[in-house]
């Protein structure tokens, strides 16, 4: 099987003024199917930079990136949306959801966009879908203010899922939310890699939510300074059920 | 799929911000009721003028029997020529002879002038006398395309008397149609007679309002009993003038005068022919055309030879107006003060006049009223502007699950689309109810054409377009990244 993502020689190099600031300098790497790849560095280290420009939503100074075997680092912008569209899901560290919108309406988004026309109803059930999923069918018609951060970004993993994107990309999803919190996303995540063999690319600078990857990459000034298997692996399942009996026995 | 998803992203947004849509709305809301509001004062005020000036008959015609034309032609052999010199066989001496006594030639009693054709015949009758035209062709011409009503009519000169007050005044026999053709009439009391009474020859009369007060005084005369011939008349009504352009007064031919049933007035004196017939046209501009046509249509009936000349005369009542005084000179001057010899001045120029000022005061109107649209579809472009900036995330997070450029565009597009037409069409309820509104309580004429309502939700649905094309296309520029970092 062809790797999910193949970036080869990428550099991207920001302008500021007279300076240039070279995000990322040569970076080459490939990530299977079904791995959950966890990025991590200092701010500036370029990781952030990374995940824009395997989102999408940025493009490299020069470098190919091809996504499934397709490059799509010299796409037009009406294609790439479309790539963002089918093939990928955001999870962003602020949720980036709609406010005054029901979580049902923010899942239904990338439906309403894309190349084919689906019906209210197929769109409505397969949002609803989504929310089973993350655990939050019951809230599906609450706004986002009214939900907790962690269910704003169940929400948010809910709505990237809709499309069953080839890769799930997420940056900083815990950085706003409690370690308990943090610990249902991490399970979520490692769930759906378990379960659905989807692809995760988790951006973090925190060492202790990397060590829920299966494999660790680290980046300094825009350079891989390593890339290796995680042997230490935690697992976010464990961690709750020993965080309930805890709760329990204190109780 | 019910509704578009384009129309569907940009309803929902409009629903997230209900507070700022609302606002907006109001906005072009009130922009458009002025406009609708202020168009419908200005085209009130314009056909109020139109009305008044075609109350004094700019889209009559009157046929009269006769003609000016006198015709080389001999009376018909039974004419009997009132005061001929005859020379009877048995005397062998001339003598003059006065004419077999006929109820209508009574000196003192009725009428003053000979009408049927056994006594004089059409050639040399002048007008109004010759008996050319009859019911039948009144009938016909009632038919015809462009004509709005028709009254055949047999006018004569009186004493009207109520006890011992006797009035001498003009007598028309016409037909029930006559109040629509007198557009200027207003009934004082009562009404006019009914078709089933003009049908049934009853004796009924309606007086002109000066006749009225001759005769009555203040007094309310519906119900009493006037004698008209020697003959009761029951009063049905009293007809008055609510133009300014035609006051009543003594002498004139319509309110110094009482009417009758046409049929009546036939059945009473013998009559089988018309003095005239009354035509108005469904449209102004249009009098010339029909006049031609009722010209060939009645040479037709008449059986007129090409090369002989009409028996008829067809006459538009614009130039009879201005001969007849039926304008108020001082009210006329008020309006247009500026114009000099203001009594040379035909009802036409009159007409086209007032028809001008009020042009120039819609016109007036209108710019007020656009400048408000303008300043509704600023408010418009604002909050759109403002929403873009605002938005940056929204549009980010948009783009970000696959949003295309394109399609930003649009949803900013229709948001503001909707939000003017929505606004506009909310506009338009308000301005028609102001309208009626200033109608019923101030009493100004107020009027409300499916074209300005087309016009106002044009112009609404136009604003929305240039006014949200900007801000969209500033919208549908913001980089999926950019939103991104926006926090």
């Amino acid at each position: 099987m062809p790797p999910v993502i193949s970036v080869r020689d990428l550099t991207k190099t920001y302008h500021v003024g007279e300076h240039s600031v070279h995000a990322l300098r040569s970076i080459s790497l490939d990530i299977e199917p079904g791995e959950f790849v966890a990025v991590i560095g200092p701010s500036g280290s370029g990781k952030s930079t990374l995940m824009h420009i395997l989102g999408c939503l940025d493009q490299p100074t020069s470098g190919q990136y091809f996504l499934s075997g397709k490059d799509v680092s010299h796409l037009s912008d009406d294609e790439v949306s479309l790539v963002r569209n089918q093939q990928i899901g955001f999870v962003f560290q602020g949720f980036n959801l709609l406010t005054r919108t029901s979580a049902l309406e923010n899942v239904e988004l990338p439906l309403l966009y894309g190349a084919a026309s689906i019906s209210a109803a197929e769109r409505k059930s397969r949002a609803m879908a989504a929310l089973t999923a993350v655990g939050l069918e019951s809230r599906f018609d609450h706004h986002t203010n009214q939900l907790s951060g962690g269910q704003q970004q169940r929400v948010a993993i809910a709505r990237a899922l809709l499309n069953n994107p080839s890769i799930l990309l997420a940056d900083e999803p815990t950085g706003n939310l409690d370690s308990k919190t943090s610990i249902e996303v991490m399970e979520i995540f490692q769930s759906l890699q378990r379960e659905r063999g989807i692809t995760i690319v988790l951006i973090t600078h925190e060492t202790e939510v990397a060590q829920y990857g299966s494999r660790i990459i680290t980046f300094k000034d825009g350079n891989i300074v390593s890339d290796t298997a995680n042997d230490n692996r935690r697992h976010a399942a464990a961690e709750s059920a020993e965080l309930a009996a805890v709760t329990e026995g204190a109780a | 799929m019910a509704v578009p998803t384009s129309w569907l992203i940009a309803l929902r947004s409009l629903r997230r911000n209900k507070l700022q849509t609302g606002l907006t709305m109001l906005g072009m809301t009130i922009g458009v009721a002025t406009v609708l509001t202020m168009i419908s004062l200005g085209s009130g005020a314009q056909l109020a003028i139109q009305d008044q000036v075609k109350a004094a008959g700019m889209n009559m015609l009157i046929v009269t029997a006769g003609n000016y034309q006198a015709r080389k032609e001999k009376p018909p052999d039974d004419a009997i020529e009132m005061g001929a010199v005859r020379t009877p066989e048995s005397f062998g001496r001339p003598r003059l002879v006065l004419s077999a006594f006929h109820p209508e030639d009574d000196p003192f009693a009725v009428h003053d002038h000979p009408t049927a054709r056994s006594r004089l015949g059409d050639s040399e009758a002048g007008l109004g006398a010759a008996a050319t035209l009859t019911m039948a062709d009144s009938d016909a011409i009632r038919n015809l395309p462009g004509v709005q009503y028709v009254c055949g009519g047999v006018h004569e000169n009186i004493h009207v008397v109520n006890g011992d007050t006797r009035w001498f005044t003009r007598v028309h026999g016409d037909d029930v149609s006559l109040p629509n053709i007198r557009r200027s009439w207003t009934f004082l009391h009562g009404g006019f007679f009914s078709a089933r009474e003009e049908r049934k020859n009853d004796q009924v009369v309606v007086l002109g309002s000066v006749a009225a007060t001759k005769l009555f005084g203040t007094d309310n005369p519906v119900g009493k009993t006037i004698t008209l011939w020697k003959q009761p008349f029951k009063v049905v009504g009293v007809v008055s003038s609510s133009s300014w352009m035609i006051a009543p007064s003594e002498g004139d031919d319509q309110f110094d005068a009482v009417y009758i049933p046409v049929t009546t007035m036939q059945s009473l004196l013998n009559l089988s022919k018309l003095n005239d017939i009354t035509i108005t046209t469904k449209s102004t501009g249009d009098v010339t055309r029909v006049g031609n046509i009722v010209t060939s249509l009645l040479r037709n009936r008449h059986h007129i030879g090409p090369d002989a000349p009409d028996d008829f005369t067809v006459a538009s009542q614009a130039a009879k107006a201005l001969s007849s005084g039926g304008l108020r000179p001082d009210v006329a001057t008020a309006v247009t003060g500026n114009v000099n010899g203001l009594e040379k001045v035909t009802l036409d120029q009159l007409g086209r006049t007032l028809d001008k000022s009020s042009r120039t005061m819609s016109a007036l109107l209108a710019s007020i009223a656009t400048v408000s649209l303008i300043v509704g579809g600023i408010g418009i472009m604002n909050i759109m502007m403002l929403s873009v900036t605002e938005r940056t995330r929204e549009i980010g997070i948009r783009r970000a699950v696959g949003a295309r450029a394109h399609e930003v565009l649009m949803q900013f597009i229709l948001e503001s689309v909707i939000l003017s037409v929505a606004g506009g069409l909310l506009g338009i309820v308000i301005g028609v109810v102001a309208a009626i509104f200033i109608a019923r309580s101030v009493q100004w004429s107020t009027s409300i054409s499916p074209l300005s309502i087309i016009l106002s939700f044009g112009i609404s649905a136009a604003i929305g377009i240039f006014f949200g094309y900007y801000p969209a296309r500033e919208a549908s520029r913001v980089a999926p990244l950019a939103s991104l970092r926006y926090e």
